[in-house]
């Protein structure tokens, strides 16, 4: 899993989604983190470390490669604009409904 | 595991999911292009769902996943004030 920053996660997510528009698909997890970088200690070690609160996880996959970054509240404003346009601008493989304002045409 | 059949229920329940347990609760979202359909699920091990092939959810869902990642780096717990662009 490789844990990038969060611009080179947004590039990298681009290209995902790139390959991926004749097959397969795109995963995306976002996931609350408070900074753990080690395994919970089994023997009840006192944990040597404060959780934070202000962090999360954004993961994302096409199967075969893993990107990840983490994004903080400094950065989440950033990141969540530029990645929500990315959302939009590559998940435009859906249908569009169309609303038949005119009345119902007959097919 | 149950799919959802509109989006503001769905939309709902994830966010009150979320929130009973935010340690817990991850957002997976699955984009597959040359089926033409999404699907979000928001689970803590039991499962929320919901699956479209419309390009109108799109926003929709691209919101939700924003404001649940706005609240997991927020501090505080509330969900009232969320203010809605």
């Amino acid at each position: 899993m490789v844990l990038l920053e969060n611009d080179t996660f947004l590039t990298e997510l681009t290209r995902l989604f790139q390959k991926c528009r004749t097959s397969g698909s795109v995963v995306i997890t976002l996931k609350k983190y408070d900074g753990r970088t080690k395994p919970t200690p089994r023997k009840g070690h006192a944990e040597s470390f404060e959780p934070v609160d202000n962090k999360c996880l954004v993961r994302a996959s096409d199967g075969k490669k893993k990107i990840s970054t983490v994004v903080t509240t400094k950065e989440v404003i950033k990141f969540q604009m530029a990645y929500s346009n990315l959302l939009r601008a590559h998940m435009d493989g859906l249908k569009k409904k169309d609303k038949k304002s005119k009345g119902h045409q007959q097919l | 595991m149950p799919y959802f059949q509109t989006w503001e229920e769905f939309a709902r329940a994830a966010e009150k999911l979320y929130l009973t347990d935010p340690m817990k609760v991850r957002v997976v979202l699955k984009y597959r292009h040359c089926d033409g359909n999404l699907c979000i699920k928001v689970t803590d091990n039991a499962c929320l769902q919901y699956k479209t092939d419309q390009a109108q959810d799109v926003k929709k869902i691209e919101k939700l996943h924003g404001k649940l990642m706005r609240l997991m780096v927020s501090k505080e717990t509330h969900s009232g004030s969320m203010e809605t662009d």
